[in-house]
């Protein structure tokens, strides 16, 4: 009894050093530079003059799992030359060439640099540090946020990757390879409900949409009419709602604002509709309908893809709306109350309750006549 | 009974179109003279089959009012869950369906079967006319084309309701309400069935309007089909069911609609210069009537209760 209890007890131990060792060993990336023997302690910071704690720690755990586990620290860290190191005057920003490897394409070290750039050029421009209404505009970790559980991350096909392993022997190799491009040909984007999520989170903030509104105006360049109710009147129109239902089909905000002729440059390079390369724009916007709606032509542009029935925006339409709920509501009462009218009416004939062969005249008239002749 | 000018037209009329023989016109005659003058006691006297008397619906009009409520009902119950997509009850319905998908697609559907409802109904009144018109029975107060007539009727009869009127008036074969209902569920229904196109195809009604309609029509039309659409459900379910079947004298249930028939209380009650156009047409309905007018003496039973002759109403009374 007592062996078998010391039996257990070892086989727990173990057991539990054992799945420990496991977890941690899941947990590390590639530190060869040892960064994290000052980097993993919870509290590494320091506290800014205005009393603000900046953290520096990275979580390994939390690391490993997103896409830039795999880049060492200095890669884009790369104004650290020694170790330790002297404190940091500027950051890294999304433009920096980071992977020692070298594009095989181009033979240029890899960057997000040409991505960054076009950005620039954009109506949503801003630098990693921005201040005043520059500060209101998206950053690149705005919309790349870089989550930690990627649902698109499927396991590998066993056969796919049995073939790669054969040559390339280093099954974690071969795993991470596949899911690099595999992510890329899976269509990985967003859908439509997230993306009009995710333009709503600024374009429905109505103090910030007020800001830039009348920073436009003061400086003679006022911007669209529908800037201020953009989010707003997209809810309520006919794409919105097929949207909101979770369909794919109807168009979403980038379907129609960023450039189509590559998605992916056209989404980092949204411009305004003033400018004559946007698809908004005057002269761009029967093809941009066309992109779905194959019978459009110029006169289809009276359609409001931004519609809305306030008062300041469309009087007609805010009219229409109030007469149909005074008629709507009116007629409703108007019958409902005739009907009412008719069977109080009617009662001066004796209009009685007892069912008797599906109809139920049985009563005696209150205008004290025989009405009913015995038989 | 001394007929009004109104109902004594209408009789000459049909008697003329039928080409009644003398006899039968005699026997008519000869019936209405043993009516009472008070028709309250002439219906609470009659024994009515509650699934329907008298001929008033043919089997195509039951057919396409069949239809009718049928994709009326099943289109309200897809689009419902569509225009309402927040609340709680439309989430389970429409996974029920198998997604919203499935709801929109059984929706246009059923709309494309009401659509052919409605010209198969075009196509009945159209056909029936003619068909009238060529025989020499065309008669306009038996159809459901509005006339002052029924606006007088519709007076009268809310004075009868308020007290003022010792009768309900002599209404035709469709009375003001059903003209009313008619009409109402015929401009919804092209109202439903022209908005809904416009869901369905906004470029090709964008290049058919003119530019200046254009911009306000695929608005109003948005506006206009789940409004209507909710409108016309309150409409039937809270004043058509309740006059047809809940209504006194209609409980538990009207039978005309599938049956095609009325019950005679209910036509002398509120169509009686339909119920003298029936006693010409139908002689089982003249036998009838015989029987009960020559077992119970009506007009003397008026006379007790009234204590003066019987006297002839002013017409509209």
């Amino acid at each position: 009894m007592q062996n078998r209890l010391k039996y257990w007890l070892l086989f727990v131990l173990v057991l539990t050093l054992a799945l420990t060792g496991l977890s941690t060993a899941q947990a590390a990336f590639e530190d060869d530079e040892a960064c994290l023997m000052c980097h993993k302690y919870p509290r590494m910071g320091r506290v800014t003059q205005d009393g603000v704690f900046r953290s520096y720690n990275v979580p390994p755990e939390m690391f490993s799992n997103t896409v830039h586990r795999n880049v060492p620290c200095r890669d884009c860290h790369n104004y650290i030359k020694e170790l330790p190191h002297r404190p940091v005057e500027t950051g890294v920003t999304c433009e920096q060439e980071c992977h020692t490897k070298k594009n095989p394409a181009t033979g240029k070290p890899f960057s997000h640099k040409p991505v960054y750039d076009l950005f620039q050029s954009s109506v949503h421009a801003r630098g990693k540090i921005a201040e005043g209404l520059d500060a209101d505009k998206p950053y690149c970790i705005s919309c790349h946020t870089n989550p930690l559980y990627n649902p698109h991350q499927i396991e590998p096909p066993k056969k796919v990757v049995d073939r790669c392993e054969l040559c390339h022997e280093k099954l974690d190799f071969v795993t991470q390879w596949y899911s690099h491009t595999s992510r890329r040909v899976l269509e990985v984007k967003r859908s439509g409900e997230e993306i009009v999520a995710l333009c709503s989170r600024c374009h429905s903030n109505e103090k910030m949409l007020e800001r830039h509104a009348a920073a436009a105006e003061e400086a003679g360049e006022p911007l669209g009419k529908k800037f201020l109710i953009a989010a707003g009147s997209y809810e309520e129109s006919f794409h919105g709602k097929v949207t909101k239902y979770g369909l794919e089909g109807a168009a979403t905000c980038l379907d129609c604002h960023a450039d189509q002729e590559n998605y992916y440059r056209g989404v980092h390079g949204i411009l305004s509709s003033r400018d004559p390369a946007s698809p908004t724009h005057s002269n761009n916007r029967v093809e941009t309908c066309r992109q779905c709606h194959e019978y459009a032509d110029e006169k289809f542009l009276a359609v409001d893809p931004h519609p809305s029935f306030d008062a300041k925006y469309n009087p007609v339409l805010h009219k229409a709306e109030a007469i149909y709920g005074v008629v709507g509501n009116g007629v409703v009462v108007a019958l409902i109350g005739l009907s009412l009218f008719e069977t109080f009416g009617r009662r001066r004939d004796g209009v009685g309750w007892r069912i008797r062969w599906g109809s139920t005249w049985w009563r005696r008239s209150k205008r004290k006549r025989k009405r009913i002749i015995p038989r | 009974m001394k007929l009004s000018k109104e109902a004594e037209k209408a009789l000459q009329r049909c008697m003329r179109q039928n080409r009644t023989p003398d006899k039968d016109r005699k026997e008519v005659e000869d019936l209405i003279e043993l009516m009472p003058q008070d028709r309250v006691l002439l219906y609470k006297n009659v024994i009515s089959n509650p699934i329907g008397d008298l001929p008033r619906y043919s089997i195509h009009i039951r057919i396409q009012h069949l239809l009718t409520f049928s994709t009326f009902l099943l289109l309200a119950f897809t689009g419902l869950p569509v225009h309402f997509s927040d609340a709680f009850w439309a989430e389970p319905f429409n996974s029920m369906l198998g997604g919203i998908e499935v709801t929109r697609t059984i929706h246009r559907t059923l709309a494309a079967v009401m659509v052919f409802t409605m010209i198969y109904h075009v196509a009945t009144l159209v056909a029936g006319t003619v068909i009238q018109l060529v025989r020499g029975r065309f008669d306009m107060a038996r159809t459901v084309i509005p006339m002052y007539k029924d606006l007088r009727d519709m007076k009268e009869d809310v004075m009868y309701f308020a007290g003022t009127r010792k009768q309900r008036p002599e209404m035709d074969k469709f009375m003001y309400k059903q003209k009313i209902h008619y009409f109402a569920a015929a401009f919804g229904n092209s109202v439903m069935v022209l908005s809904g196109s416009a869901f369905l195809f906004p470029d090709i009604w964008a290049s058919i309007l003119p530019s200046g309609w254009a911009y306000y029509f695929q608005d109003i039309m948005r506006l206009a089909h789940p409004h209507e659409a909710l409108l016309a459900l309150v409409v039937i379910a809270f004043w058509h069911w309740y006059n047809v079947h809940l209504a006194p004298g209609r409980f538990p249930m009207q039978w005309t609609y599938l049956t095609g028939k009325i019950t005679r209380e209910h036509q002398i009650e509120e169509h009686f210069l339909e119920y003298l156009r029936n006693l010409v047409e139908q002689p089982a309905e003249r036998a009838y009537l015989r029987t009960l007018l020559q077992k119970y003496d009506l007009r003397a039973q008026e006379r007790l209760s009234e204590g003066a002759p019987a006297s002839a109403p002013a017409d509209g009374q």
